[in-house]
């Protein structure tokens, strides 16, 4: 049982990361981003095929990073300098990511277990030997995403972290303070889809698979996570948003997880968790009405 | 805030609570893991449990079934794992290979055997070290060749769709062209990026005037099965299937794999593991070794051709 | 010195909606100057501002800055000497964000946008009596989202934000026009202060006949893409609302207004 509960947080962390990506889009540059079904698969096809090649699995992390982050960037230089519709842009760079993709890892590719992850190198053993594989997925997911979410919230405290949320807030604004829109566009593409890239790097490590498929459907999780996270959290302004985001993608995880353990019928999986879902926002609004009631007295 | 934490600590109570439910009875579970509802995967799933049953074992007395699937989606397949592992299951059946490679990843410390389903090639898969067997679905080319040669014996090319990035297609595309010499044929392939290109590509094979198509186990492909039979049928082309599922459809003919058969090896696996008569990292993996073949008699009648007796007698009808 | 020449501007060129609004436009402001500029809708007021802005582009002539030509400059980069005030209170500054941080944004105008952190203690005294300034209150409220401010209250932090740092025109786009008389009249105030104190070059579109006479050192007004009307020094002091209400009526029946 215990098991379970580590197991639904340790993906709830990993895909944590992912929704990162999608926060600064979505949330922040009000960018609808596509690419991620593309970058989430790109993080895990480099990743794969370094590991095999016996590279250091801690550096694969970083190798994942910086080819998601040249994805964001495409995705931003086609809206940006071509002037193609930011929902377009996303769409050909995530079609291109699906043969690159391919390309990269040959075909799906799986890691034998003889190779080592980040969840079994000596460095991890070292320090977290003791414990059982799930254990130690879970704290090495959570180191990662604790990196990402600290390092991220530093970065909305930099000018050039307040510029970005300008964009998405009020571009005419930066426009007016001087600054390029659409160079702040790309630097939140190419942040976001790092981020996203290194989730499905640890998945990859996680799972020791890289699917050309295993994109399908990631946009539409992360965004969700987004918004159960910021609903959630709505009012309570001293929560940030990347905090709330890794509630909103530990509740998803957590909903899909329940669904599964309730044992109806297997078809009905999609169904239970969208029910799941619709409950937690209607008890999320049912809160925010409470407040303000409360307020009112 | 606090309703904040309620809603958290009620979710968690509800997944411990669903988690525990299970766990009391005494009868060892058996986790599937299916990777989406598709004809064939069901088959499989049927035979599994009908293997189980030859092999003497009861539903309920012997064993308790445990069934998911993850509506082709990877990450609820791990998530699906990870529920199996936790309950450690007593063993987990894997149909298709991201369901397959989940669960293997989810007891990569537990030791609990898996038995995986419809997987052309394992070991491609890192499938085959550790407690893991299983049945693949490797297409029975030559069998199928022969026939072609048989019902169409002037034949001389036959045209094949497949997608470029499925792994499966790309190494049957290799076989059939190693294998066609032997048997007089040439074959015309096109590759498509996805779904919505292949009946332009059966276009394409229609108008190269080949002698007949024949069809992998190609998802994009059979997915269009219905599109592509309605154009080859006016061009009075005929179609060969991979599997029963597209003859019942209105292919002509298909030396193809039983998916129920397939399941039933895996079952009877799976039974050896739960007995305790044999652990699942000593019994290498299994191919179907035997075909049957499926003829639709009104397709070739439309199609004005004949099947041999030898043939038709032996066939099973499909419509 | 901000100088228009000859510019021609054509929206929808080569189709049946074509409109040729400048044909040979030409207008300077010096140093110093605070130009109101009125005209019907339609006149070339707001399209004047924003080919001084390079928001939109234009089909013949130069725009020079100090005698250089800036057309090929784009907006963003024009904006590095020009501060810009909207008509929606809710352009000149971000909902999202704190009065502090809006204040520190565009006290940050002109610098790099890099990885320092971007609130700095030691400027928090400085935005207060800036915005005491603008006796609204406002220097109490600095964690206050912007998004919670009333109309007016955002539209004097814009105008505060569009003058914090050394800029040589200020852009005025109809900014009173969306609040109520009470609040317009205030911001009207302020603005008047602001240019006056920082001594800015500005140039203030309005529909309000009463703040072009009142305010400013130069009245101008525009009827299809043309200056019908240009007074300054003496001449603009002396004007009266009515005179220039005549010659506005007088423009407007003739357009069948």
């Amino acid at each position: 049982m215990l098991d379970l509960i580590i197991s639904t947080l340790t993906q709830g962390f990993i895909y944590a990361m992912l929704s990162f990506g999608i926060y600064i889009t979505y949330k922040i540059l009000d960018f609808p981003d596509l690419t991620v079904d593309g970058s989430f698969p790109l993080g895990a096809a480099v990743t794969a095929v370094l590991l095999v090649k016996g590279v250091n699995p801690y550096l694969t992390l970083l190798a994942a990073v910086a080819v998601g982050a040249v994805a964001g960037f495409v995705t931003g230089f086609i809206h940006v300098r071509l002037r193609v519709r930011d929902l377009l842009a996303g769409i050909i760079t995530m079609t291109a990511l699906f043969s690159i993709n391919l390309q990269i890892a040959g075909s799906n590719l799986s890691v034998a277990r003889s190779v080592e992850t980040i969840f079994t190198a000596a460095p991890t053993m070292a320090v977290l030997g003791s414990l059982t594989l799930i254990q130690r997925k879970l704290i090495v997911s959570l180191i990662i995403m604790i990196v990402c979410k600290i390092l991220l919230d530093l970065y909305f405290k930099t000018k050039n972290g307040f510029l970005l949320k300008a964009v998405g807030d009020n571009n005419a604004l930066v426009t007016t303070l001087a600054k390029d829109m659409g160079r702040m566009k790309i630097i939140g593409l190419s942040l976001s889809n790092a981020l996203v890239a290194l989730s499905g790097s640890v998945v990859c490590h996680e799972q020791r698979s890289f699917s050309s498929m295993m994109g399908t459907g990631q946009m539409v999780f992360g965004l969700a996570a987004v918004i159960i996270g910021t609903t959630l959290f709505k009012r309570m302004s001293f929560v940030k948003g990347t905090t709330a985001v890794i509630a909103g993608s530990v509740v998803y995880k957590a909903c899909i997880q329940i669904a599964i353990s309730l044992g109806l019928p297997a078809n009905l999986l999609k169904l239970i968790t969208a029910v799941l879902f619709l409950a937690i926002l209607v008890l999320g609004n049912i809160e925010k009405g409470s407040v303000k009631k409360s307020v009112r007295a | 805030m606090k309703k904040i934490i309620a809603i958290l600590t009620v979710a968690l109570l509800a997944l411990s609570f669903a988690g525990c439910g299970k766990k009391e009875s005494k009868v060892p579970v058996i986790g599937i893991s299916q990777y989406g509802e598709h004809a064939s995967l069901d088959n499989c799933r049927e035979g599994f449990l009908e293997g189980l049953k030859e092999a003497g074992l009861e539903e309920n007395k012997d064993f308790t079934i445990d069934y998911q699937n993850a509506s082709f989606d990877n990450s609820t397949a791990t998530q699906i794992a990870q529920n199996f592992s936790s309950k450690n299951v007593a063993l987990m059946c894997a149909i298709a290979t991201p369901s397959a490679t989940a669960c293997f990843a989810a007891a990569e410390d537990k030791d609990i055997p898996v038995v995986f389903n419809a997987i052309t090639d394992p070991k491609e898969a890192n499938l085959t070290e550790g407690n893991i067997t299983g049945v693949s679905d490797k297409l029975p080319v030559d069998p199928q060749l022969e026939l072609i040669r048989k019902i169409q014996p002037d034949a001389k090319t036959i045209g094949i769709i497949y997608t470029t990035s499925e792994p499966n297609s790309v190494s049957a595309i290799a076989e059939y062209k190693e294998k066609a010499d032997k048997y007089g044929f040439e074959i015309v392939e096109i590759g498509v990026a996805d779904q919505a290109s292949v009946t332009q590509a059966a276009d394409t094979l229609i108008n190269k005037k080949v002698d007949c198509i024949t069809n992998l186990t190609d998802n994009n492909v059979v997915g269009v099965l219905s599109a592509i039979l309605e154009k080859t049928n006016a061009a009075k082309i005929p179609v060969y299937g991979s599997e029963i599922e597209q003859v019942k459809k209105g292919c002509v003919a298909s030396a193809g794999i039983d998916y129920i058969e397939l399941g039933k090896m895996a079952g009877k696996q799976a039974a050896q593991i739960l007995k305790g008569e044999k652990k699942a990292s000593d019994m290498p993996y299994e191919t179907v070794t035997e075909y049957s073949t499926y003829v639709n008699s009104d397709a070739v009648a439309a199609m004005g051709l004949t099947v041999p007796s030898d043939i038709s007698d032996k066939a099973i009808e499909c419509k | 010195m901000l100088e228009l020449k000859n510019i021609s501007k054509i929206y929808n060129p080569g189709s049946v909606t074509e409109m040729c609004l400048f044909d040979d436009f030409n207008f300077t402001v010096n140093d110093g100057d605070f130009v109101s500029v009125i005209g019907s809708n339609g006149s070339g007021k707001t399209s004047m501002l924003n080919i001084i802005c390079g928001s939109i582009p234009i089909n013949g002539g130069e725009v020079l800055i100090n005698g250089k030509c800036i057309n090929r400059k784009k907006d963003f980069e024009r904006y590095a000497n020009i501060g810009r005030v909207y008509q929606n209170p809710a352009m000149g500054s971000c909902p999202n964000m704190t009065i502090l941080e809006n204040m520190s944004l565009a006290d940050n105008k002109g610098k790099p946008f890099g990885l320092s952190f971007a609130l700095n203690k030691k400027r928090f005294d400085f935005y207060r009596e800036q915005l005491s300034a603008l006796g609204l209150g406002l220097e109490d409220k600095l964690h206050v989202k912007m998004g919670a401010l009333s109309g007016g209250q955002r539209q004097a932090v814009s105008l505060l934000m569009a003058t914090l740092t050394p800029i040589d025109f200020l852009i005025l786009d109809e900014h009173t026009a969306a609040l109520d008389p009470k609040t317009a009249e205030i911001i009207m105030e302020l603005t008047n202060k602001i240019v006056t104190e920082k001594r800015l070059t500005a140039i203030m579109v309005t529909h309000n006949l009463r703040y072009a006479v009142e305010y400013g050192s130069r009245l101008i007004m525009m009827d299809k893409g043309q200056i019908i009307l240009d007074k300054q020094g003496e001449e603009k002091k002396s004007a009266s609302i009515d005179d220039i209400l005549e010659i506005f009526n007088r423009i407007s029946i003739e357009c069948g207004n």
